[in-house]
């Protein structure tokens, strides 16, 4: 059974149709990765699979609980067996780097405050933000707020990591580190994830399946190198990076393609 | 075209009815998670911190203003019908029974609800509020909880404290400045009140301060747009907030003075 089972998702805001029947499984220990261009409903799903968003037919169960029908005591039960990794990191901003990483820990558990501080400091060395922790979110950079989102999100040891465009807006250097600290976590701690991005480098670093949203529909759903030779066209437009193609519905003019061909 | 104007109207009607339902639900889910686990100790003493305490100065300044330009205006009035002597027990009167806790709760609404709309709100737009989900935590239980216990608790608290302040108002004016007795004054300025104008008070306290914080609170959380939603939650929280302090206190006069 799969832990992360996504049936016939459809999910529209007023006319406007986000996902459309999308389908989705992810097994226990697997890491898939769900590309996609801006605005095509990534964080939609991630949000529905979360319980943030009800979806408007079609249903999201983990280790079998269907999300939408769940009580809010069941729901948040759920909740503390998966960490979400916000595309802006979203840290509790009146408090610093150690109480929101605490925040869970402090909240879920009985640990004393002893054991806390040492999960806090596994939590933020596995991110390599050791000796930040008496720092505000407002002092921390783009990549150092995600990499603490990331640690706030590990601090329960959940069972399932979602990732919302991890990598998006960070130098390549930072997002080969991203890259890294998500397969390290996977090997760590052997969770089941799903991994929103549109950066193929680190796409293709972490993936164990890729999945590729278009126009509310996964065109695809396989191995990287399955993915790579996909003949949709679509997809490959996607891959090489390219104006050109089916993927966008009105591309821009070609300007550059005019001058090269007269010159 | 008429039917164009029922169609509006029928729209603002429904809005009407989804808005006030919608403050009605998490209104009720907020009594319910008082009692909700874990506690938070903590969080709750900061919020005392931030309705109450901080909330001295503002409500002292005021009271004082308010009860002494309330004595100036009996002393003239009185004076038209020989009646000088009349003025303290007035002033009693209007400031335990409506000034103090009217001020207070006004005062607490502008200074503290639309805290926490702007609060609130920039926690909804950074998804902040989203966080707290995730991590299966209830933003109605860690959010509007303490802030609801502490302007219940602070506000019949700080009306109190504006009742005083009122009687050294009205000491001040009709005393310092009018030339009454001091000893006269100070059993005048009760005399007219009983015990159920103290509980009168405090009841009217307390339902502004579950107005302050709900309202506040609810303002907040349904925070949506950007830095233009944070922009109007506040506003909002303080005009709807203030009307309806000034809606329940007609009524809870009504009701509590038969
Ligand atoms: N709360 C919302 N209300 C209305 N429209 C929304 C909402 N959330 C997302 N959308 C729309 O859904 C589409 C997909 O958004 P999103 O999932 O955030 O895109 P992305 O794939 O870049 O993460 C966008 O066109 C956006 O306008
Ligand atoms: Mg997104």
């Amino acid at each position: 059974m799969p832990v992360i089972d996504v049936v016939d998702l459809s999910k529209a805001f007023g006319t406007k149709v986000v996902l459309a029947k999308v389908n989705l499984q992810v097994e226990e220990g697997e890491s898939l990765v769900v590309l996609g261009g801006s605005g095509s409903g990534k964080t939609v799903l991630l949000r529905t699979i979360m319980g943030l968003l009800t979806p408007d037919s079609g249903q999201v169960s983990i280790e079998g609980k269907i999300i939408a029908e769940l009580n809010r005591e069941e729901l948040s039960n759920i909740r503390k067996s998966i960490g979400m990794c916000f595309q802006m990191a979203a840290l509790f901003d009146s408090m610093t780097v150690f109480e929101n990483v605490a925040f869970a820990l402090r909240r879920h558990t009985k640990m004393t405050e002893a054991e806390v501080a040492a999960r806090v400091d596994e939590c933020l060395s596995m991110v390599g933000m050791k000796d930040t922790d008496k720092l505000k979110p407002a002092e921390l950079s783009g990549g150092m707020k995600r990499r603490v989102g990331f640690a706030r999100a590990i601090a329960l040891k959940p069972k399932i990591l979602l990732f919302d465009e991890p990598t998006t807006g960070l130098d390549p250097v930072m997002t080969d580190v991203i890259g890294r600290i998500i397969l390290d976590l996977k090997q760590e701690l052997g969770v089941t994830s799903i991994t929103i991005t549109h950066d193929l480098k680190s796409a293709f670093m972490i993936a164990d399946r890729i999945a590729l949203l278009f126009q509310g529909e996964c065109l695809a759903c396989e191995t990287p190198e399955v993915f790579k030779v996909n003949p949709n066209p679509v997809i490959q437009q996607f891959l090489r990076g390219d104006a050109e193609g089916p993927f966008l519905q009105d591309p821009p003019a070609p300007k550059r393609k005019a001058k090269e061909a007269s010159a | 075209m008429v039917l164009d104007f029922f169609d509006k109207v029928g729209t603002g009607v429904l809005k009407g009815v989804d808005t006030t339902g919608d403050f009605a639900v998490l209104a009720g889910r907020t009594f319910v998670a008082i009692f909700a686990r874990p506690f938070d100790g903590k969080n709750l003493l900061r919020q005392f911190q931030a309705v109450g305490v901080n909330s001295l100065p503002v409500v002292l300044l005021t009271s004082l203003a308010v009860s002494m330009v309330f004595a100036v205006q009996l002393a003239f009035g009185f004076k038209q019908f020989q009646a000088e002597g009349l003025a303290s027990q007035v002033e009693g009167l209007a400031v335990m029974r409506e000034l103090a806790p009217v001020i207070t709760g006004l005062m607490l609404a502008g200074r503290v609800g639309s805290a926490m709309a702007a609060e609130l709100g920039t926690m909804q737009v950074t998804e902040q509020i989203d966080a707290l989900e995730c991590l299966a935590t209830d933003p109605i239980h860690y959010l509007f909880v303490p802030r609801l216990l502490a302007s219940m608790l602070m506000v019949p608290l700080l009306t109190l404290i504006s009742v005083y302040i009122g009687f050294w108002g009205g000491y001040l004016i009709l005393v310092g400045v009018e030339g009454q007795s001091a000893v006269v004054f100070s059993s005048e300025f009760y005399k007219l009140l009983a015990f159920r104008d103290l509980r009168i008070a405090l009841y009217k306290a307390l339902v502004f301060g579950m107005i302050i914080a709900l309202v506040g609170c609810w303002k907040g959380y349904r925070t949506q747009g950007g830095a233009e939603g944070v922009g109007n939650a506040p506003t909002s929280s303080v005009v709807t907030s203030s009307l309806w302090i000034l809606v329940s206190d007609f009524f809870l006069t009504k009701l509590l003075l038969v």
